[in-house]
């Protein structure tokens, strides 16, 4: 029917990218892959709970099954995608002045770098609360967990992202230390 | 550093404490540099997630959008319905209307064949004029396939023969059509091994498909003029080459799941050439022309294009 076609295309359109977002940074950067897993997501929600969820629900069912999508992944061999990767290099939004972007991309790498290491289920729950501003009740709804194990995992992310900060601080002291021990 | 104190700024930060313990931890805040620091270190981290920028192609998301719903006109939003219906142009459109023709003339074939190999009544073929459709065929085409299939369903030149007799060619009737099923689903298998063989005949005529349009843009691409100096205006070259991306990427997955290595490793040569087209401005410069070009002699890619698209079709004639 068109206008149910209509309110799927308003509701893709609407979460497409923050769930390629939510999923990018899962995958470690994998863009490509990222993208096929959120229309893989879309797909399943318009040909199995279309129409019988109300729209917050299907927001919580799409980030469900993008997530579970992203687990099937890591259990596959990660080589066959590092092809991909290159095309994350071409899709990236190109800014005018090439040192910001050159800092931008070192950033994000950094970023995802620093999420890789997390446990998965940290990884997620941090990613839903910062970037789609989920709360822990509905955070908790989304991966069928207890509102007390969101906030334990949300904390032990953040921590985890500190000590690991701390250490690249350290150790990039200690180079630069030892550098300019050399020059002298 | 009191680990309770950095939980409840975990979750002060996130909204999620009571208005009581909020204002309690407010002023614990004042006084404790080391909640001040695990703060701040926590806002940075949020503030840098959730600035992270994803690489969403509007081209992709389109096509996705439209594959779900299953609706072309959603393929390229803005385009208005002013446009001709009939143009011919080298659009998505076309191509999904000459692959559907191409898969039409596969499964009528194949319909056909199965069902010479399944009459069990005495063979009655036309004694003077050969059944149309096992002559062999030439490659198939988008131009072609139109033609093909109104060649199979209207055999010429048959001499008029009394029903009551011997017709030409056997009816199929819904019998027939389930013999057919029985037969092409082995003992011990169900539907699924049959719609992975439609499947990856799909597959095979995406795949000729993909690559005889990859090869012309390449031919095309070839034969862009440019001055010494001057740039060449590449826009419609750069949209193709945008577009074949996706489906490259698509078609080289499914050669890897699916084993086959040569059109894996076709695929994976042809994809940072997609990639550069697709990566060049408008009005490229002669020299960006010139090194991709070049690559592309280097490898022998339309060469390499050409033999495989007409290897795979003669596949899907002989399957």
């Amino acid at each position: 029917m068109a206008s149910e076609d209509d309110e799927f295309t308003m509701l893709f359109q609407d979460f497409y990218p923050s769930l390629c977002r939510f999923l990018e940074c899962l995958l470690g950067g994998r863009a490509a892959l990222a993208q096929d897993l959120a229309q893989e997501s879309f797909l399943q929600l318009h040909r199995t709970a279309w129409g019988t969820l109300p729209v917050n629900e299907a927001r919580f069912w799409l980030y469900r099954v993008a997530r579970n999508f992203a687990l099937n992944e890591f259990r596959k061999s990660n080589t066959r995608y590092r092809l991909f990767d290159r095309v994350v290099e071409v899709m990236r939004p190109r800014t005018r002045n090439p040192e910001e972007e050159y800092e931008a991309r070192e950033r994000q790498e950094i970023v995802l770098k620093m999420l890789a290491r997390l446990p998965e289920d940290q990884r997620v729950a941090l990613l839903l609360r910062e970037q789609q501003q989920l709360s822990y009740r509905e955070i908790g709804q989304v991966l069928n967990i207890s509102e007390s194990k969101v906030k334990i995992d949300i904390f032990r992310a953040r921590t985890a992202l500190r000590e690991t900060w701390s250490k690249k601080a350290r150790a990039f002291s200690a180079n630069a230390g030892s550098q300019s021990t050399l020059e002298m | 550093m009191s680990c309770e104190c950095t939980e409840k700024i975990s979750q002060l930060i996130d909204g999620e404490l009571p208005e009581i313990e909020a204002r309690t931890m407010q002023r614990h805040l004042n006084e404790c540099s080391e909640c001040q620091q695990a703060r701040e270190d926590f806002l940075s981290f949020r503030s840098q997630i959730a600035n992270y920028i994803p690489a969403i192609s509007p081209i992709v998301q389109a096509e996705g959008l439209a594959r779900i719903v299953g609706r072309q006109d959603r393929i390229a939003p803005g385009i208005t319905s002013g446009k001709p219906r009939f143009a011919w142009n080298f659009s998505f459109g076309m191509a999904a209307f000459a692959t559907m023709f191409v898969l039409a003339a596969l499964v009528g074939f194949i319909v056909y064949k199965a069902t010479q190999n399944n009459t069990t009544a005495p063979a009655q073929v036309a004694k003077t004029n050969p059944v149309p459709a096992s002559e062999p065929s030439p490659k198939p085409s988008p131009s072609d396939a139109g033609t093909r299939q109104k060649d199979r369903q209207a055999p010429p030149n048959k001499p008029a023969q009394p029903k009551s007799s011997t017709p030409s060619i056997p009816r199929r009737t819904p019998r027939d059509s389930e013999n057919f099923a029985a037969n092409r689903i082995k003992p011990g298998s169900n539907i699924n091994s049959v719609n992975e063989s439609v499947r990856a005949a799909d597959m095979q005529a995406l795949t000729a498909l993909h690559l005889e349009k990859s090869e012309l843009l390449l031919r095309a691409f070839r034969n862009i003029r440019t001055g010494e100096t001057e740039s060449a205006e590449i826009a419609y070259e750069r949209k193709q080459a945008q577009q074949l991306i996706v489906r490259n990427m698509m078609l080289r997955r499914e050669a890897d799941n699916s084993g086959d290595v040569q059109v894996a490793s076709l695929l994976e040569n042809l994809e940072p050439i997609l990639l550069d087209i697709a990566n060049l401005p408008d009005d490229a410069a002669p020299d960006d022309i010139r090194v991709i070009n070049e690559r592309v002699e280097r490898k022998n890619i339309v060469a390499l294009l050409q033999v495989n698209s007409t290897v795979l079709a003669r596949a899907m004639d002989d399957d």
